[in-house]
């Protein structure tokens, strides 16, 4: 158990100082390590942060994770390390759309049972608690900027935005994207070209 | 694609790295303890896996021992022995060669029977 931990650590802190880096290059978190710890390790923050831009919310942006952890573990655990990547964005991103299914699900249910009003016709409290943690971005020096991409990012079709944050923003290559997102690679070139041009557009105040 | 776009794009995701690297204690903590327990439950699931041949295991037994059980005959041939020590005269009479006429009076026939019967069997 002790040694687990010890290489747990090391896994992280090898992590850490890989983003610590100034210009973080993307080769430095493309590199797949040999055992799932340390793989899990290197991705699970941003893969937190992909489940938090698409859901909005960072208890269900939590679960997602866990989940994905968990099935990969469980299911693709003796693949090589090689093929970890793909699978596991593949997974998170179907996980993702499971809880935006349910959320949709459950306001229409809610909508059913009185519109989400009480008798006297006050709004009850939403179904999905307002996440009022401190943002963490707000720490980051261009946290607005942050703040600016994400709002855009959730502004375009999932397809799109599923497109460019596992295609630019993890730089999975082509191959690797359309294999987490379940369609060929034509599909992964026309949706980011898509989430390109719209973004372009939103955050013009970047040129 | 032009240099406004790998600048657009290298920014994104110089954004994206940075807020992954400062996710806050507690989550980092909650992300840690679930990589942990997803690391656990492959050791579980194992067990399930030989626990579900062995439980299917011990149902076919189970199912096996209550078919064969010696020195009990088996439930078919008391039935047969049963029929065999009726009468056959009580067999009920053979519908194309019995005469019409019995079945206009079957009540009648069904009182009589009852009235042959030893009135210890009656009780």
């Amino acid at each position: 158990m002790e040694h687990e931990d010890a290489n747990t650590d090391a896994a992280e802190s090898t992590v850490n100082a890989a983003l610590a880096l100034a210009g973080t290059s993307l080769e430095d978190v493309r590199e797949v390590p040999a055992n799932m710890d340390a793989f899990l390790a290197g991705i699970e923050r941003r893969a937190w942060r992909m489940a938090e831009i698409h859901l909005g919310n960072r208890e269900d942006a939590l679960d997602a994770v866990q989940d994905a952890m968990l099935r990969l573990v469980r299911h693709y655990g003796d693949k090589p390390n090689g093929e970890w990547t793909p699978l596991f964005w593949g997974i998170l991103r179907r996980r993702i759309v499971d809880l935006q299914r349910r959320r949709k699900v459950r306001s229409i249910v809610v909508g059913w049972l009185g519109g989400g009003k009480d008798d006297d016709g006050d709004e009850l409290p939403s179904w999905e608690p307002a996440d009022d943690a401190p943002d963490p971005s707000a720490r980051l020096q261009d946290s607005q900027a942050y703040a600016d991409i994400v709002a855009a990012l959730r502004n375009l079709p999932t397809r799109q935005r599923e497109a460019f944050i596992l295609r630019i923003m993890e730089g999975l290559d082509v191959a690797e994207t359309a294999a987490a997102m379940g369609c060929s690679d034509g599909s992964v070139k026309t949706h980011l070209s898509r989430a390109m041009h719209a973004l372009r557009g939103q955050l013009e105040a970047w040129r | 694609m032009s240099q406004h776009d790998q600048e657009f794009e290298r920014r994104a995701r110089d954004l994206y790295l940075r807020a992954s690297r400062d996710v806050d204690p507690a989550i980092a903590g909650r992300l840690r303890a679930a990589r942990r327990t997803a690391l656990a439950k492959p050791q579980t699931s194992a067990a399930h896996r030989l626990l579900l041949p062995t439980g299917a295991f011990a149902v076919l037994a189970l199912a096996a021992l209550m078919a064969w059980r010696p020195g009990v005959a088996p439930s078919a041939p008391p039935a047969v022995t049963q029929m065999a020590d009726t009468d056959p005269n009580d067999l009920p009479p053979d519908a194309d060669s019995a005469d019409p006429a019995l079945y206009k009076d079957l009540q009648f026939y069904s009182w009589l029977a009852y009235a042959d019967t030893p009135t210890s069997s009656r009780k």
